[in-house]
């Protein structure tokens, strides 16, 4: 059902379970985070993976650790299948009926970090993140940090991770970041959070997502 | 009803091949129940609580979240597949069943199922998991009763088991002091290094030199009823299905406040397969209350079974009867409503403001305090000299405290049927804490004599108070009155949130006066009650409040001011705590920071002013339950020792105020703690009654109105008969309830069971001792005394002793009770050994505890993470050591989440936000902190073998052990739960 198509993508068919997506040892894991982590064991054997993308909100942090590895989706449509961003999807860019999920494995040269905040260790995140960052020797190849519960929608993708790229990674730049997010988010308050607090938190849990890629970084050298 | 979209389909149900005719809508949960796999349990409905969990595949699925259809082809195993029917005993169980009956895994039962199908998942790929693994393993399946900790270790036990690893009994530990030995001391003996964190796994009794061991009071018994639990048999009251019945659904309104101006339900009562549409037009309007307490109910009685008006959203409308619950939520869409939507109010506050919203404004409502200011009660009530007092006092403090509204959460709804029996007598099925009461308020309602009316309780699946109440009964007993048909009535989960009962919001003025030499002289307290649209329990709770909020410190001078508002909310009721774990947050809270801002030890602040074994407990008479009092004193208070065991396996010492010494990075540690005292059902009013009847083979009929709500209860009662009529724990059969079959009893509630019920038991059993020594004695041809200890070198009963199932003298002849039943029944002075008793008190004995958390701050986020939690308990002489560590670490667990999580919160028309069991949220198994439980007994003489309660103590004092330990961490005092990430998040921005 899931399938290592090549070295360094993971494809995963639409009708699979999300606990298959678990169980595969090739499953990346900011995936493999996300997933157990968030749903139950029974959410995640009767919920499949199509379902959650054309829904996101029934697994915010799935998709967001999907959108920080830069996935993508293939799509049946009248005119034939075609693959796009799942980024695209999400933001509805793109339509059609998903065939296929296909996530990128991260090569040595990455490293991914995640964060959230929540009233209780197992509870849904108030807020979360999910960074990956790709390195060219010191320098930022491409960053990317989805952030969940600071939009109107269930999860996208943050536009100030870009400035890191072509730079170097260190803790003043990911603070600069983390600052720039909090004025990029447009939360909507709700009962766990207040747009304040979501904001907040949109800058903490991104400084702590990036910094963990960092510690990464810093580790394999 | 033929529906031609049915079609059959091929299932493979635990190993047998099924032909199942199916709806495409319906679930896999309806349809697997409709086919008599009642081990699987509705418990939500939205994929939230996993009781309906089955395996499909070898996979833990929700079946309600299914179609039955996507279960064609397909293996299905539930709870029936374990183990051959009928599993009569632990031995015949699957190890995965015997190991949770055996670790007392099993407290109400409803969730069992679900959490042995997710151990066999587990343990089918993973034959040795870690604890880890076993918490993530149930995360999806909640459990209210028990905080998890017997559930996992069942699985680490079932796994062993199925590794055929040898087990050893699972029990407590035991410590008996020697004569001079302090209960510190011997913690060495369990805690390698007391205070680092390694502890016991399992509970810990520590027990007094004097107090001498006894044969079945004491003991870990299994309970009672675990074999059938375990193997999912028909318990509950949805686990039967009449024939012809019908299913009744409930119209609820969608506005806070509104009255009715017309109600069409033409076109809902054309639908065939429709029997019933009732509304306020059609039933007559009878004034009651719904909480179940004992006669005479306090006021007002401000509810009718419907109204031509509403008054929070989740109110009952209208209801119907139909063949099938699909048709009877089709017949609710076509009722037309017409509301004249009326001005609501939310905040209690504002609700007593002059011009508020009028919420009973009805001219047949009696007993409202001041209408006009929707205050339905004002309490006063006060002890001591003011002046004197406030005179004597060094420091003033004043300090306001807020609680919020938490939900019961029972996995089991409340679910009713209701139907006529063969002699035309009106018999009520249904899942209550309150059989008795129920019979009585329902005859009224239904215009029946109370004669006509039978209750009967089965199995339930949690109440935590909730079930105190007539929620459903009087409705399903309406239309079963106007089809002359079998009725069923659930809750769904929706409703149980917006439509049954909840914990009474408070806001609490404390008042306190101290002098420089930690003596607290003055006391006064100001209560605001939020007790929503109705009445209920909005009086006892609140003078429950103010009586336990003002007795833990006694205070020479105590002043007690209370109004009681209404609200537009939905209605808060009983909930285990019951008033006294608000007002243990605000007073422990309040003494923790007078201790800190003095800067006086705290545990030697409160050691100093906490009541004492002698001391009158001061509010008792002036703040009854809904009346006045007994004066009442403490004959038993282990509280200094709980105390000192305490801080000793904690390690408080070393840690209190240095766990931060060099921090680094955002996360604080903190240690709190807290002291609690309790009560032990309501002085002067509750009653309890048993009846034991022996049979031929020496057993016995052990027949009790208690209800055991998953307590326990049945299990520790038939132990205290097993020790007074010296048999074992298993030869007493013990049945509950049927207001037909079995004697009076006032109800789950009150912390009353162990002590009242408990009382009732040993006196019927002493009777029936007595009978039995009396028989053995005129086969015997001793001429025994009947007055006790015989004079002049005679026998007398206290000189004959049960034991082993036998009738010793003291000669050293013995009868069995089979010889004494036989003989009994059928031989010589032929008579039925049989005997009744009951039970009341007017004293309400505390047990007391202590409560250590330690925990941590996130400074950036707010959030608050509890990674152990100690608790040391006086619950008098334990009668089961494993059933009440459970509940122990059940009301834990749920003080957990009143102290971090748990808030039902409302837009700004009155719908609740957070309606269902995830966005509302209680604690998981994979999130549980440490939880650590020992008792120091003591010898309530009051008490069956000197038994206290233990139920509700354990909430009462979490949220102010954790508001202390965020202090320690922080700096920071919160006065408002829950401690929710955002409010930790501002306090601690603010204090910057």
């Amino acid at each position: 059902m899931n399938e290592r198509v090549a070295a360094e993508v993971f494809t995963v068919a639409a009708d699979a379970s999300l606990q298959s997506v678990l169980n595969d040892p090739s499953s990346p894991p900011p995936v493999r985070r996300a997933l157990s982590g968030i749903h139950s064991l029974q959410l995640r054997n009767e919920t499949i993976v199509g379902r959650t993308l054309r829904a996101s909100r029934l697994g915010p942090q799935w998709i967001a650790a999907l959108l920080a590895l830069g996935a993508g989706v293939t799509l049946d449509r009248d005119d034939g299948s075609q693959d796009v961003a799942l980024d695209a999807l999400i933001r509805k860019e793109e339509g059609g009926a998903v065939a296929a999920l296909h996530i990128p494995i991260l090569d040595a040269d990455s490293a991914w970090g995640e964060a959230h905040v929540a009233r209780t260790p197992s509870d849904m995140p108030i807020v979360a993140a999910f960074a990956v960052v790709r390195m060219d020797g010191e320098t930022v190849q491409s960053a990317r940090v989805a952030l969940t519960g600071v939009w109107s929608e269930a999860v996208r993708l943050a536009r100030a991770p870009d400035v890191l790229v072509g730079g170097p990674l260190d803790e003043e730049r990911i603070r600069e970041v983390a600052v720039t997010v909090e004025g990029e988010v447009e939360p909507v308050g709700d009962y766990v959070g207040s747009e304040a607090y979501r904001r907040a938190m949109a800058g903490v849990v991104t400084r702590r997502a990036l910094k963990a890629c960092l510690e990464q970084e810093e580790a394999d050298e | 009803m033929s529906n031609d979209r049915t079609k059959k389909i091929g299932v493979i149900i635990n190993g047998e091949e099924r032909t199942l005719t199916v709806h495409p809508a319906d679930t896999l949960l309806d349809t697997l129940r409709a086919a008599s796999y009642i081990s699987v349990k509705y418990g939500c409905g939205t994929g939230d609580c996993g009781a309906c969990t089955v395996l499909l595949d070898g996979e833990p699925v929700h079946s309600c979240q299914m179609r039955a259809i996507e279960a064609e082809g397909r293996e299905v195993f539930t709870v029936e597949g374990l183990a051959p029917f009928p599993a009569r005993g632990v031995d015949d169980l699957h190890p995965i069943q015997r190991a949770f009956v055996e670790t007392g895994a099993i407290q109400c039962g409803y969730c069992t199922p679900a959490q042995m199908l997710s151990a066999k998942a587990l343990l089918d790929r993973n034959p040795d998991p870690t604890r880890e693994e076993i918490g993530e393993a149930l995360s999806g399946v909640l459990c209210r009763c028990t905080g998890y900790v017997k559930i996992i270790q069942a699985v680490e036990r079932a796994a062993a088991l199925m590794r055929g690893e040898t087990v050893e009994p699972f029990r407590h530990l035991e410590a008996t002091l020697g004569d001079d030995e302090s209960p510190q001391a011997v913690l060495g003996e369990f805690y390698a290094v007391p205070g680092d964190g390694l502890h016991p796994r399992t509970t810990l009794v520590i027990s007094p030199p004097e107090m001498e061991p006894l044969q079945a009071v004491g003991q870990s018994s299994v309970k009672v009823d675990g074999v059938k639990l375990a193997a999912g048999r028909r318990a509950f009251a949805d686990d039967v299905k009449m024939e012809r019945m019908l299913y009744g659904a409930l119209l609820i309104s969608p506005h806070a406040h509104a009255r009715i101006r017309s109600i069409d339900a033409s076109e809902a009562r054309v639908l065939e397969g429709v029997h019933a549409v009732l509304t306020h037009e059609d039933i007559p309007r009878v004034k009651y209350a719904s909480g179940g307490q004992s006669y005479p109910q306090p006021p007002p009685f401000d509810q009718v079974c419907l109204d031509n008006k509403v008054r929070h959203v989740g109110d009952r409308v209208a209801v119907v009867a139909a063949e099938t619950p699909r048709l009877a939520q089709r017949a609710l869409r076509l009722i037309q409503v017409e509301y004249e939507v009326l001005p609501h109010v939310l905040d209690g506050e504002e609700a007593r403001e002059h011009g508020a919203p009028l919420i009973h404004e009805e001219p047949d409502t009696e007993g409202i305090y001041d209408r006009d200011r929707n205050i339905v009660h004002h309490i006063e009530a006060g002890e001591g000299d003011p002046e004197a007092a406030w005179g004597r006092a060094d420091h003033v403090f004043e300090r306001e405290y807020r609680t919020s509204q938490q939900q019961q959460a029972h996995i089991e709804p409340h679910v009713c049927i209701t139907y006529w029996d063969e002699d035309g007598r009106l018999v009520v099925r249904t899942s209550t804490q309150v059989p008795f009461h129920i019979r009585r308020m329902l005859a009224p309602l239904v215009g029946l004599p109370e004669k006509d009316i039978r209750v009967i309780k089965p199995r339930i699946g949690g109440g935590f108070g909730n079930k105190q109440e007539m929620i459903l009964e009087d409705l399903c007993a309406h239309l079963t009155l106007a089809t002359g048909r079998p009725v069923r009535m659930e809750y769904t989960r929706h409703q149980e949130f917006t439509s049954s009962r909840s914990r009474h919001p408070t806001v609490q003025r404390y008042r306190m006066g101290v002098t420089d030499d930690m003596d607290v002289v003055a006391t006064e307290l100001d209560l605001l009650g939020d007790t929503g649209a109705y009445g209920t329990h909005g009086l006892t709770v609140n003078m429950v409040a103010g009586q336990k909020g003002l007795t833990l410190y006694n205070t020479p001078y105590s002043a007690f001011r209370c109004d009681v508002v209404y609200t537009n909310k939905p209605v808060p009721g009983a909930f285990r705590g019951y008033g006294a774990m608000q007002t243990m947050f605000g007073v422990e809270t309040l003494m923790s920071e007078i201790a800190e801002e003095m800067g006086w030890d705290v545990v030697e602040f409160k050691r100093r002013n906490w009541i004492k074994e002698g001391e009158e407990l001061l509010m008792a008479k002036a703040l009854g339950e809904g009346r006045e009092g007994f004066e009442q004193s403490i004959h038993s208070n282990g509280l200094e020792t709980c105390v000192e065991v305490g801080l000793k396996a904690i390690g408080w010492y070393g840690k209190r105020g240095q766990l931060n010494e060099n921090p680094v990075g955002p996360i604080r540690r903190g240690i709190g703690m807290s002291v609690m005292g309790h009560g032990s059902g309501i002085a002067g009013l509750d009653m309890a009654a048993a009846t034991i009847k022996m049979n031929d083979d020496g057993s016995f009929n052990l027949l009790i109105g208690a209800t055991d709500i998953g307590t326990g209860s049945d299990t520790i009662l038939a132990q205290i008969a097993a020790e007074e009529l010296g048999v074992p724990v298993n030869d007493m059969i013990v049945y509950s309830s049927d207001t037909d079959f079995t004697p009076f009893d006032k109800g789950a509630y009150a912390s009353s069971t162990t002590y009242i019920s408990g009382g009732a038991v040993r006196k019927a059993a002493a009777r029936v001792a007595n009978e039995i020594k009396v028989h053995a004695a005129t086969m015997l041809g001793v001429n025994l005394q009947e007055g006790g200890e015989a004079s002049d070198g005679g026998i007398g009963l206290e000189d004959v002793m049960l034991r082993d199932r036998s009738v010793w003298f003291p000669d050293g002849r013995s009868v069995t009770l089979e010889e004494v039943a036989l003989s009994s029944l059928h031989q010589q002075n032929q008579h039925q050994i049989v005997a009744s008793a009951s039970n009341m008190s007017y004293e309400s004995p505390p047990p007391f505890g202590a409560q250590f958390v330690e925990l941590t701050v996130d400074t950036e986020t707010g959030e608050v993470r509890v990674e152990r939690v100690l608790m040391t308990v006086d619950a008098g002489r334990v009668i089961n050591p494993i059933t009440a560590s459970g509940q122990v670490e059940g009301g834990i667990a749920q003080g957990l989440g009143f102290a971090l999580c748990e808030e039902m919160v409302y837009d700004d028309d009155g719908r609740l936000v957070n309606p269902r069991l995830g966005p509302y949220h209680i604690y998981k198994a994979d999130e549980m902190p440490e939880i650590e439980v020992i008792f120091v007994q003591t010898d309530e003489p009051t008490g069956p073998f000197g038994a206290k309660s233990v139920a509700e103590l354990p909430i009462d004092g979490v949220a102010p052990a954790v508001a202390d330990a965020i202090h320690d961490a922080t700096g920071l005092w919160l006065r408002e739960v829950p401690f929710t990430p955002e409010r930790v998040w501002r306090a601690l921005r603010e204090a910057d």
